[in-house]
């Protein structure tokens, strides 16, 4: 099986005129700041509230102070380290990683159409910006990783389903935690997306453990139904947001509160 | 505290022989800073290739029931020494720095001290 090349000439355009803005798609959002990305979000992936307040890192309280003392001016990113509550490297680190795990779905090959906003910016904030060759390769490395592990797509929207004939017979004792961290919250329901959002991890760490897993006959690999690989859709309020800071603002609140 | 870039430029200006250094994702592989490498050394790849390396050793590790943590692995080429730190910090456990040293004038042993203070300087 070829992935097809994630390459979006949409995406290409926008980096060559430098533009700002963000790009909609069924599976999320990729926000642009000068042709570069400076954040991306996907209902399939949990956001950097989630990664960083589901980890210990930070109380949710401290996070909904630096929203409210700064996500209207688009700084909560420099204010959180200029307050002291979290140190830069480490806000980075976080904020990388939660861009390209939502890229990852964003720029999934069947995410339907695209569309752009002009001059829409990011309540997070521009901290630092990726380019878009760059982001586009790493998300492409990441379904080329997922394909040589197991190459079974719908492992990656289907719920987790724990295989016991097959943990009687290799035995979970010598798992590495992640992926025994995994199997433990693997209920036939939760989806790889949800396992993530409730461990505070990435979602492509919870892809990459489902994936081997299944390869260890310790997790069910659904059975192949061409059409129906089709990643986690975004409600339809989704597409009709963008056009002001603000809504997407109240997008993030409302899905943080969904979350409660 | 310093950010990642800072911490992959004191890692090459500091450290004697340095070829390349790279912060790596330990799950998904992902190079999260590179710098140095070159056309003879795709930091890139390599950041990816040996996360297999990581899980190998931690695998055997529990297999063992050794109730330890790999703090570093070293790999001995004929002209270059690979060194891999596993970070253990709240912000970033899951990372490892990932160090290519050319072994005519590296100080194998100055070099890793000085990457243990640049992983004390990530998480600080």
């Amino acid at each position: 099986m070829s992935a097809p090349p994630a390459h979006s000439p949409m995406l290409a355009r926008l980096a060559e005129q430098r533009a700002t803005g963000v790009l909609l798609r069924d599976t999320g959002a990729l926000y642009l700041d000068g042709g570069a990305v400076v954040h991306a979000e996907s209902p399939a992936a949990p956001g950097i509230e989630v990664l960083l307040t589901a980890g210990g890192r930070l109380t949710p309280r401290q996070w909904r102070e630096a929203v409210d003392a700064a996500g209207a001016d688009c700084a909560t990113g420099r204010w959180l380290v200029e307050h002291r509550r979290i140190a830069a490297g480490e806000l980075e680190i976080s904020r990388l990683g939660a861009l390209h795990d939502a890229a990852y779905f964003v720029l999934a090959p069947a995410a339907g159409p695209t569309r752009f906003r002009h001059g829409v910016r990011h309540w997070f904030g521009s901290l630092g910006a990726v380019a878009v060759p760059a982001v586009e390769g790493e998300a492409l490395r990441r379904r080329r990783l997922l394909e040589t592990l197991w190459p079974h797509p719908a492992l990656d929207t289907a719920p987790v389903t724990p295989l016991r004939a097959g943990a009687a017979s290799a035995g979970p004792a010598h798992l590495p935690r992640g992926q025994a961290a995994v199997l433990a919250l693997a209920d036939g329901a939760r989806t790889p997306s949800a396992i993530a959002a409730l461990l505070g991890r990435p979602a492509f760490h919870a892809l990459v453990h489902v994936r081997r897993l299944a390869a260890l006959g310790l997790v069910e690999t659904p059975r192949h139904t061409p059409g129906q690989e089709q990643p986690a859709r975004a409600p339809a309020w989704l597409q009709s947001i963008g056009d002001t800071p603000d809504a997407a603002l109240l997008r993030r609140l409302l899905v943080a509160l969904e979350r409660l | 505290m310093a950010d990642t870039e800072t911490a992959l430029k004191d890692a090459m200006t500091s450290i004697e022989g340095a070829i390349g250094v790279a912060l790596v994702d330990y799950t998904s592989g992902m190079a999260l800073g590179t710098l140095g490498g070159g056309k003879d050394l795709d930091l890139t790849v390599a950041a990816a290739g040996n996360t297999d390396v990581v899980r190998a050793k931690a695998r055997t590790m529990e297999m063992l029931g050794l109730k330890d943590e790999i703090e570093d692995i070293l790999i001995t080429l004929g002209g270059q020494y690979h060194l891999i730190r596993l970070l253990r910090g709240r912000g970033t456990s899951g990372l490892f720095l990932y160090l290519a040293l050319d072994r005519g004038r590296a100080n194998l042993a100055m070099a890793r001290h000085q990457l243990k203070a640049i992983e004390n300087g990530l998480e600080v």
